[in-house]
């Protein structure tokens, strides 16, 4: 929920259970010594509108703060009618948030005087409470996403960087093996296919980093549009053909007679079931087999991607979609992987506000399935 | 007489890597680690090929360095030059699922090696594109 949600509902809450004329929250800027109407319930637009208050200006704000509580019982000869709206014949304030530092106060006015009194100041302390403790944790939320999202830029950068040594080293490398740079004896060779070998890990490592920094990046991603799901899933199936063939696996496919359209980019949908379509093959031994489904199921457009593999350990089930992380089976069966690609696709399922679930027993195959809401166009 | 390549690359080791394939198959080999020097260098030597890496100065000098010599404006300095192929050196296609190739307003250039380049690969784009223009000239020098 969103800060100003939080506070709306704060506002409004308090102004049913008080019967009050209205309520409002006021939030202390970083210096403490200011307050700006952040939220209002029954109070006229202009007064949460108006320039940040000084709190010096407002004698129950002053109060309530150092007191935890204020009443204005009258406002008509009272001097701390300052900084109420003018339509308020009584208020009832209290501090916002946790006691030691509280973020603001939360006020609720009454149409009539005397309408309030200190004894109820212990529910506005409770609904304040709740309210400073939703303020806190949207707070906490905020400064997780600037962090996660300045973790993304830095990998983002850096990849770039670490990209431009690798190829280089690769083409150098392929120079050598391809005899361009003279004659080899069979252990040279032997010792350079081995560089080789590890560059390409390197370069596989350093590509899911940038796509995995790319999806997590809003601003990079294209545009989401209605996509048709199955011809995504049929470039994803032709493009591990060739692989599934040179393995001995056997790659199935069925295809959806009708267009399943789903809300999300095409690119983005590529690198899903590359992704998974990929480590069904890559996980299944030869004799295998893998069968990748499409079909419409209530509100949602499914794909089925079942595979006869090395399956995946109870244990590992719960870690399957964290970065970096790779079963034990999957690290022995095949040296080359980074444990990016299902924290890729788990990600790019969720923006696409999809969902995505395993089923598996180890040495018997997995079978995963994604489902996306289906696209209906409004009429 | 051995045919030219202008080779437009800023990191001296993919110089390396992509010098002796060219050399191993009897080309001459000149190298340009500017947009500018290219440029220098295309009026003195007239290639026979200009191998542009897209990556120079900025990430997208290359692109600047072929629409310059692909200029449309027949008034262009470049005009003498805009037959001569351009084979550019990219890694867009190994590391996203763009697919881009060849424009004539937007990207004019020939065809595309990706890095990492795999040697056998460039030689085979190389000789595509100076081959069949070249080889009457050689009949007819002999």
């Amino acid at each position: 929920m969103e800060l100003s949600e939080v506070l709306q509902r704060l506002v409004s809450t308090a102004t049913k259970a008080f019967v009050a004329g209205g309520a409002a929250v006021w939030l202390l800027d970083e210096t403490g010594s200011r307050l700006t109407a952040a939220a209002g319930y029954g109070v006229p637009q202009a007064f949460l509108q108006q320039d940040p208050l000084p709190l010096g200006n407002s004698p129950l704000a002053q109060e309530a703060l150092a007191q935890g509580a204020a009443l204005v019982t009258s406002a008509v000869d009272d001097p701390r009618q300052a900084g109420l709206p003018v339509e308020a014949a009584s208020a009832l304030a209290v501090p916002l948030g946790p006691g030691g530092r509280p973020s603001g106060i939360l006020c609720v006015y009454g149409a009539r005087p005397h309408q309030f009194d200190l004894a109820q100041a212990g529910l506005l302390h409770e609904l304040a409470e709740l309210g400073g403790a939703a303020l806190a944790a949207t707070h906490a939320l905020a400064d997780l996403e600037q962090i996660e999202a300045g973790k993304s830029e830095f990998i983002r950068v850096s990849t770039h960087e670490l990209r431009s040594p690798i190829t280089v080293s690769q083409s150098l490398v392929r120079t050598v093996l391809k005899g361009y740079a003279g004659p080899l004896t069979d252990k040279q060779k032997d010792v350079f296919k081995r560089i080789s070998g590890q560059l390409n890990s390197l370069e596989s490592l350093v590509n899911d980093l940038l796509d995995l920094a790319a999806s997590q990046a809003p601003e990079l991603a294209a545009s989401e549009e209605p996509v048709a799901l199955n011809s995504s899933v049929a470039r994803a199936v032709l493009l591990l053909q060739p692989r599934a063939e040179e393995k001995g696996v056997t790659l199935n496919f069925r295809q959806w007679r009708g267009e399943l359209a789903v809300w999300a980019t095409e690119e983005g949908l590529d690198r899903i079931f590359v992704n998974l379509v990929g480590n069904a093959v890559k996980y299944t031994p030869a004799d295998g087999e893998v069968t990748v489904s499409l079909q419409p199921a209530g509100q949602e457009a499914q794909v089925i991607i079942a595979d006869t593999g090395i399956g995946i350990p109870a244990e590992a089930a719960p870690h399957l979609f964290e970065e970096f992380y790779r079963a034990s089976n999957a690290r022995t069966f095949n040296a080359v992987g980074t444990g990016l690609g299902l924290a890729i696709v788990k990600r790019l399922v969720d923006q696409f506000k999809g969902r995505i679930a395993v089923v598996s027993t180890e040495g018997q195959g997995a079978t995963f399935t994604v489902g996306f809401p289906l696209y209906r166009p409004a009429k | 007489m051995a045919q030219k390549i202008l080779l437009v690359e800023d990191n001296p080791d993919m110089v390396v890597a992509l010098r002796m394939p060219l050399e191993a198959s009897g080309y001459q080999v000149f190298v340009a680690a500017s947009g500018q020097d290219a440029l220098r260098l295309v009026q003195e030597l007239d290639p026979a090929l200009i191998l542009l890496d897209v990556m120079l100065e900025t990430s997208t000098a290359g692109f600047q360095v072929s629409l310059q010599l692909r200029s449309p404006d027949p008034k262009s300095q470049y005009a003498a030059y805009r037959h001569i192929p351009i084979l550019m050196l990219t890694a867009i296609h190994t590391t996203t699922s763009l697919r881009f190739g060849p424009d004539e307003a937007y990207l004019p250039v020939d065809d595309f090696v990706d890095k990492p380049v795999d040697p056998d690969v460039l030689l085979e784009k190389v000789r595509a594109l100076i081959e069949p223009a070249d080889l009457e000239a050689d009949h007819l020098t002999e």
